[in-house]
């Protein structure tokens, strides 16, 4: 089995399925073989600040970092250090002071996965790096990050479409751009309606201060739809390699299918699935006597065996990783680099 | 039963913890023991372009399990508040209430917070089991309704708030357990989304230590393969180090898929009431 080097590696998943260790010792083992790599996690658990051992003061910063003499680069997702890169490089000061946009880019506000996409084409962008590891925050719902895509779209699409047609002329040339004729004055009438509404339940400063924001935002667009052409290196194979991470622990077949159904329309059908934590190795040699011994062993082989004809049947490739008994996540990490390995000639 | 139960638990805990299945077992307990219970999830985070959809309710061998939409929490919130059902199923359509609701942290939990809080208050026996999102998400859920007291300076939405939080944040109405396993790192995370949930509520935050194989092997760790003595060993130092910061310790279940270890373990939640 071997998987090719792209631009882009994307690990995704639900929480605890041991993603971003696997995904650092992606990273890790592509960087031992002298590539440049930049690993970027967005998991607002931070887990891996725990695993490397970085301060607080790198987090939104790319700081190098060396584990058993492998040297990479890593980046902690801060929106808000993305929003002053963005300010800086694009020239719009507002972008990083306005209060509303302060508040949409806090570690869990709704613009955290656009930034990300942002921030990941900004580093592509550097000619830095040969690969980008991108570790995704788990959620409830693990494709939050990827509609984080779909969501600029329909924000630039249709929201500014309405605002700026109601704004008219207030805003500079806007309105002409989208000029709708009659239907603009029908979307006018009903947005007028409909912020007359949302004030009767939130109030009317808010509302105000939220146009405000999204005007801020609209300046940048350049920024965020650079973003958008992401998407498409995303979605090509000979540039990013897509893994989708569950582990046996969990055991949730019905979710790793779910997760392939939903991902169709962002991924390329050349996938993998990762399986972690697997104990099959550990159990083959162990045959108990003692009842209580043979009950517990039967309970664990058939829940990996189930979940492995389950996976087995849906995906084109299944990469196995052993479950690892140590303490220190670390070295979780070490041995799983040399596990990736095994996947690469 | 010698203490009466809260209104409103609230299970969390890094994801693939057993979430899911502790908190239905625990409705299964209740229930048995002669409470009302129902079983809420949150089905969406955000409102989806593409799939339209509802909440969805099912009945499981007499417990009720309830997955709530996100679309339809806030088309029901704003029906109520603006009394016609007509313009809240427009409102909540537009693309600009979308790029609200998805953009504004928190502002999706508020909605469903909000929603939860209702199944109690329409019937005041009803116990409400709620099976939250994972840690990091967890403590934005909790901390939703204070945000919006930075956000939205006034108005309704702001009253509202301000009265979810008299209710979640009051000790006899709502208890929150995080759920970790024996394991260093889950531990941590556990010990952590615990202190930070104490910052933000003054209600009892308790730990429960699932799926621990230790207490089943303790007789015989030397007849365990080597990685699962090992993995055994390493649950049995933290159990002993931390035991007193556990409030409940589930041993590992026989059984052999969700359904048989739910359960199994529906006679070991005494503790979580």
């Amino acid at each position: 089995m071997t998987i090719l080097t792209k631009s882009f590696e994307i690990f995704c998943g639900t929480g605890g399925v041991g993603k971003t260790t696997l995904a650092t010792s992606r990273a890790l083992s592509q960087a031992s073989s002298g590539l440049r790599v930049l690993l970027i996690t967005i998991d607002p658990a931070k887990r891996l600040k725990d695993l490397l051992k970085l301060t607080g003061d790198s987090v939104g910063e790319v700081t190098p970092v060396e584990v058993s003499n492998i040297k990479l680069d890593a980046l902690l997702m801060s929106p808000e250090k993305t929003i002053q890169r963005m300010a800086l490089k694009y020239h719009t000061p507002d972008l990083a002071s306005n209060r509303i946009v302060k508040i949409l880019s806090r570690p869990y506000g709704g613009m955290n996965e656009i930034l990300s996409l942002v921030e990941v084409q900004m580093q592509f962008d550097s000619g830095k790096y040969d690969v980008i590891v991108l570790d995704t925050p788990p959620g409830a719902h693990f494709l939050d990050f990827l509609e984080g895509i779909g969501k600029i779209q329909s924000f630039f699409d249709q929201s500014f479409v309405e605002l700026f047609t109601y704004l008219g002329s207030k805003t500079v040339n806007a309105g002409k751009k989208f000029g709708f004729g009659i239907i603009n004055r029908v979307i006018s009438g009903g947005l007028r309606k409909l912020l007359g509404y949302l004030q009767k339940v939130t109030d009317a400063k808010f509302i105000e201060d939220f146009i405000i924001a999204v005007q801020i935002i609209y300046k940048s667009k350049e920024a965020f739809l650079k973003g958008l052409s992401l998407q498409e290196r995303l979605k090509s194979k000979s540039e990013c390699n897509w893994f989708l991470v569950t582990s046996v622990e969990q055991g949730k077949a019905q979710e790793a299918l779910e997760m392939k159904q939903h991902a169709k329309s962002f991924m390329h059908q050349d996938h993998f699935l990762v399986l972690n934590k697997c104990l099959e190795q550990e159990m083959s040699d162990w045959n108990p006597v003692d009842v209580k011994l043979q009950a517990i062993k039967t309970s664990l082989d058939s829940r990996e065996k189930e979940l492995k004809i389950i996976l087995k049947q849906s995906f084109p490739v299944v990469l196995e990783f052993p479950e690892i008994m140590s303490l220190e996540p670390i070295e979780h990490v070490i041995n799983l680099t040399h596990k990736w390995k095994t996947y690469v000639i | 039963m010698t203490t009466q139960p809260r209104r409103l638990y609230i299970f969390t805990g890094k994801g693939g913890v057993g979430k899911t299945t502790l908190s239905k077992a625990f409705v299964r307990y209740l229930v048995e023991h002669d409470h009302e219970a129902v079983y809420l999830t949150f089905k969406n985070q955000s409102l989806s372009e593409t799939h339209k959809d509802s909440n969805s309710e099912t009945t499981v061998d007499g417990i009720r399990e309830i997955s709530l939409d996100l679309e339809e929490s806030a088309r029901t919130y704003i029906e109520r508040r603006l009394s016609s059902k007509m313009i809240a199923g427009w409102i909540v359509k537009t693309p600009f209430f979308r790029a609200l609701i998805n953009m504004v942290p928190g502002f999706n939990y508020l909605i469903y917070l909000g929603r939860v809080l209702e199944y109690g208050k329409n019937n005041p026996r009803m116990i409400v089991v709620l099976d939250a999102p994972a840690s990091g998400h967890a403590l934005t859920m909790v901390e939703s309704t204070t945000n919006f007291q930075n956000i939205f300076e006034s108005g309704i939405i702001f009253d509202d708030t301000r009265k979810m939080l008299s209710r979640l944040n009051d000790p006899n109405y709502t208890k929150i357990h995080v759920v970790s396993l024996p394991s260093q790192m889950s531990w941590q995370e556990a010990i952590e989304l615990k202190s930070g949930l104490k910052e933000r509520t003054p209600v009892d935050v308790h730990i429960t230590v699932n799926n621990c194989l230790y207490p089943l092997v303790e007789q015989n760790l030397k007849d365990l393969p080597s990685g699962l003595r090992e993995k055994a060993l390493n649950e049995k130092r933290i159990i002993e180090e931390h035991q007193s910061e556990m409030q409940c310790i589930l041993p590992h279940s026989l059984g052999i898929n969700s359904k048989t270890v739910e359960l199994d373990l529906v006679g070991s939640l005494s503790k979580l009431i």
